[in-house]
């Protein structure tokens, strides 16, 4: 260590020491004189090797080469500024994804000790679930000791302030919810864990921080004021504060106390029935213990829960502990959108770094003649090669540089374009600091090392490097276009293709009766009469029952049994109208009698998969103990899964124990506009304690493509800026090439060659690497798209028009880029060029 | 850090640093004193040149074997002078030992070989 100590200091004092050592050198020298010696060797030399010793002449040598390449890359601005610009987008890109992924994913919530936050969920090996019953809660959060304590979230369907039209977003929470994550009341209080955890007590409510502006124009004087929450009295006991991080990026506007939650939604068994599963559970890791500790004490309380209940508790059943302190919990599923994602900013920056090389390499030519000097005065391959990587590392920096700011850019703007909490910052923090850097130093090296090895070899001519760059480029572009175009024609679908139902005209009401704690004969009789009249009602054409509407707020799938083939199919109970509310034709066979048992509908692409080659009507299908003959086939219908064009469904006859669970589902002849009012006025008039969600399945269905077409514009987008890339590059290539074989063309076509001949002369180098390319790429993104598959909206991964157009484009735009500079060898000056030289 | 002493002057390999150990275990001497000793104490079979002799200096200086301070040279010129640190001597110590016991193992082959 003391070594280090006194390296540092040689380097701090360096000039004085070199002064010491030159006086001493000169002594030496002196001395040696007056002894007769005069065969001395070159002093400087001699100093230069002495202070190698101090180990710090790496850093001298950096310096000057910095120096020579700041010089270099100032004397050719062009070319810098198109180096610095290529890398800035290729490094930029990926700046911003991880980002993004950093502030989703890696960033603690601003809130008390994140770390020891964490999400816990039911699972087993057949069945899962986000939510644990009330009762669960109470008992994990008595009972564990390894939780220092336990956080619970009902989340409910949005509701309605005073008298406002549009229904506002509630969630009722544990009253330690604020206090465990340390978050100061903005105006008022928040709740107290001492005081807020009884039933009886007066109803209280806290207003997020954006509500209160919104609503309540941000008057202090609301604390404390008294105001109506789906018709109940409720007196405001203070705001959330600006900034406010909630767990899992849930940001309702209304937050009660859970154990108020009777008092809110008359009649529910939410909180005292252990058979339902509708509260997020969250819990606080205790000092120093483990997550392995913590997850053994809740198996063995989750044992003890099913003595209690067995029916309630799963076979095998466990709790899933994830890390929660953070913006989302992460998912595998996300994951792997995440990883795509990667990997797609990654062949931009491989696009752009494979452009680079082929520019430095084209100049390499250019700056023959310069490093020919520096060879012939003394300078070895490594001293060369050294300060080429140099030259690249400085470009590559300064590229980067741009690239974290155009990456704050684009976030910024993002950010306050999209609704996301205020703690959010892009800022750049140390991780994206650091990615940056790697980025940075990757980038260098990948564009770099090729043309710095061929430099310092002085081998400028070979065309090989070339060649794999272009090959490089065209596949990295190839594999992006190509998911470009498949994106492109999934929201194309999307927004043009029928999901298999009608969407335009249904509405569906959701009663929400098992939350109001109706008996299955009291929800028959009340669906009944909703039922009826609504049918009464002018312009409407069908009503029936569904338990999953589409574009609802769950969704279930389980695999089935069908003669030998396992078919993931996701089920739904309705009444037997329902096929024709929702214009799902049925194609062979009849609906369901009403309440009808051991019979099902399938659907089309359900009957093919189970019995290619057999009438499907008359089937079996076993269940478990039950076994269910198939009595029709449906039309397919992505009622719960409209993204995965394979969706498979099974439909039941709805059950009068079903009743409590049901929605209904009502189809307009017009537009459907009309009818919200009325379906709500009819709900009140039938029980006023009711607040149906009703929504329109259009809405819905827009919302969800949406988020499609953003995605396929941002991806067609840096598709686009890929190719551009890559056509820009090959431009300078083909250019350089031109130029490089002047004399060569000239000569071609003054023995009479036709000019056709001597283009493909200059193009044949490329026709290889291209087509190499082409091949690589595409085959890549047809491995890459079948992930894609789940989220592309009903589009095939193998979609043929998908990848002939993204070939097309691409290949007319390398041939335009090759024929464009190519054209040059057709203007040559013969006699001139021949005279030169 | 390896010390790369090419062999010259009939100068074995990695002797250097210990034989200007050695001279200056006796009192500290500028720069051509350690090579004059040198010289003179091999009966002027081992010299040692400039080239060798500095960076070899700088590298003990920064080991932190020697130390360097000014002072006056016979012919009244101001010049360093190194002296040995505590470090050194120990230093001097391992290596002389660890010398003795190679060329005796050398001898020892040289004769019964």
């Amino acid at each position: 260590m003391s070594e280090l100590f006194r390296r540092i200091w040689y380097l701090i004092h360096r000039r004085r020491l070199d002064a010491e050592l030159e006086s001493d050198m000169e002594f030496h020298r002196e001395m040696a004189a007056r002894a007769g010696r005069r065969n001395f060797g070159n002093t400087l030399h001699l100093r230069e090797q002495a202070r190698e010793a101090w180990g710090w002449t790496w850093l001298d040598r950096l310096g000057q080469d910095l120096r020579f390449a700041t010089r270099i890359l100032a004397r050719a601005p062009g070319f810098t500024l198109m180096a610095v610009l290529v890398l800035a987008i290729g490094i930029g890109v990926n700046v911003s994804a991880f980002s993004l992924f950093n502030m989703v994913a890696l960033k603690r919530l601003p809130v008390r000790d994140p770390d020891s936050i964490v999400r816990l969920e039911r699972r087993s090996p057949e069945n899962q679930t986000d939510e644990v019953s009330y009762q669960s809660l109470l008992f994990y959060g008595r009972n564990a000791k390894t939780l220092s304590a336990v956080m619970g979230v009902l989340g409910v369907p949005p509701m309605e302030i005073d008298d406002d039209v549009q229904p506002t977003s509630a969630s009722f929470v544990t009253p330690n919810y604020f206090s465990e994550l340390g978050t100061p009341a903005a105006y008022g209080r928040l709740f107290d864990p001492t005081r807020d955890d009884w039933a009886n007590d007066a109803a209280i409510v806290v207003l997020s921080y954006g509500l209160w502006q919104r609503r309540f124009g941000g008057e202090s004087s609301i604390v404390g004021q008294t105001i109506h929450i789906d018709k109940k009295a409720v007196t405001v006991i203070g705001i959330t504060p600006y900034a406010f991080a909630s767990l899992g990026g849930q940001r309702p506007d209304i937050w009660l106390p859970i154990a108020q939650q009777p008092y809110f939604v008359e009649g529910s068994h939410v909180l005292t029935d252990s058979a339902v599963s509708s509260v997020r559970m969250w819990g606080r890791m205790g000092p120093g213990v483990t997550a392995k500790s913590a997850a053994q004490e809740l198996l063995a309380l989750t044992n003890e829960l099913r003595r209690q209940h067995p029916k309630e508790i799963w076979d095998k059943e466990y709790i899933q502990i994830d890390p929660g302190g953070h913006l989302q919990v992460m998912q595998p599923d996300m994951y792997r959108i995440a990883a795509m994602v990667a990997v797609l900013t990654l062949l931009i920056l491989a696009v752009a770094c494979a452009n680079l090389g082929g520019l430095l390499l084209a100049r390499a030519v250019t700056r023959e003649h310069e490093i020919g000097i520096r060879v012939a005065i003394g300078a070895g391959r490594g001293r060369i090669f050294r300060q080429l990587c140099t030259e690249s590392l400085l470009l590559s920096m300064i590229g980067a540089t741009a690239g974290l700011a155009m990456g704050y850019v684009v976030l910024r703007i993002a950010l306050d374009r999209m609704d996301t909490p205020r703690w959010l910052s892009p800022m750049p923090d140390w991780r994206v600091m650091l990615f940056t850097f790697v980025v940075t130093l990757a980038a260098a090296l990948f564009f770099g090392l090729a043309p710095a090895l061929q430099i310092a070899r002085q081998r400028q001519h070979k065309t090989i490097a070339r060649q794999i760059l272009v090959a490089a480029q065209v596949a990295a572009s190839c594999v992006l276009l190509i998911v470009a175009g498949l994106l492109v024609r999934a929201t194309h679908h999307a927004l043009h293709s029928d999901p298999g139902f009608g969407y335009q005209q249904v509405l569906s009401i959701d009663p929400q009766l098992g939350r109001h704690g109706y008996t299955p004969a009291a929800a028959k009789a009340y669906l009944d009469q909703l039922q009826s009249r609504l049918r009464s009602t002018p312009g409407v054409r069908s009503v029936s029952l569904v338990s999953l509407p589409p574009m609802g707020h769950s969704q279930s799938s389980f695999s089935t049994d069908a003669s030998g083939h396992s078919i993931e199919v996701y089920p739904n109970s309705v009444s037997p109208e329902f096929f024709q509310t929702m214009g799902i034709p049925l194609l062979v066979g009849r609906t369901f009698f009403a309440g009808e048992k051991n019979v099902v509908i399938v659907s089309q692409s359900f009957a093919r998969q189970a019995w290619p080659a057999h009438d499907p009507v008359g089937q079996r299908i076993v269940n478990g103990d039950s076994s269910d003959i198939v009595i029709g086939v449906a039309g397919n219908a992505r009622i719960n899964a409209v993204n995965d064009d394979d969706a498979t469904e099974e439909y039941w006859a709805a059950q009068p124990e079903d009743m409590p669970g049901m929605t209904i589902m009502a189809s307009t002849g017009g537009a459907p506009d009309f009818l919200p009012p009325i379906a709500k006025s009819i709900s009140e008039n039938l029980d006023s304690r009711l607040f149906p969600e009703i929504r329109q399945l259009k809405t819905l269905y827009h919302e969800r493509v949406s988020v499609v077409e953003q995605i396929a514009a941002i991806v067609s987008l840096i598709g686009m800026v890929a190719v551009l890339l890559a056509g820009v590059g090959i431009i300078g290539l083909v250019a350089f090439t031109v130029s490089q074989r002047t004399k060569e063309i000239a000569i071609r076509i003054a023995l009479g060659a036709k000019r056709a001949q001597v283009l493909a002369a200059v193009l044949r180098q490329f026709a290889w690497p291209v087509a190499f390319g082409l091949v690589v790429g595409t085959g890549t993104a047809a491995a890459a798209s079948r992930l894609l598959r789940k989220i592309l909206f009903g589009v095939s991964n193998f979609d043929p028009a998908g990848y002939a157009a993204a070939i097309g484009v691409l290949v007319a735009i390398i041939a335009l880029a090759a024929l464009l500079p190519a054209r040059r060898a057709f203007r040559l000056d013969l006699a001139k060029t021949l005279h030169f030289e | 850090m390896p010390m790369t002493i090419m062999p010259k002057s009939g100068m074995p390999p990695g002797a250097l640093p210990m034989l200007i150990l050695r001279v200056l275990n006796s009192g500290s001497l500028h720069g051509y004193a350690i090579a004059q000793r040198i010289h003179v104490l091999s009966s002027e079979v081992l010299a040692v040149e400039e080239g060798l002799l500095y960076p070899t200096l700088q590298k003990i200086l920064v080991k932190g074997w020697v130390t360097a301070d000014w002072g006056t040279s016979e012919t009244g010129r101001k010049v360093r002078f190194y002296r040995l640190t505590p470090d050194g001597r120990k230093q001097l110590k391992a290596e002389l030992s660890g010398y003795d016991r190679v060329t005796q193992a050398i001898q020892d082959v040289l004769r019964t070989a």
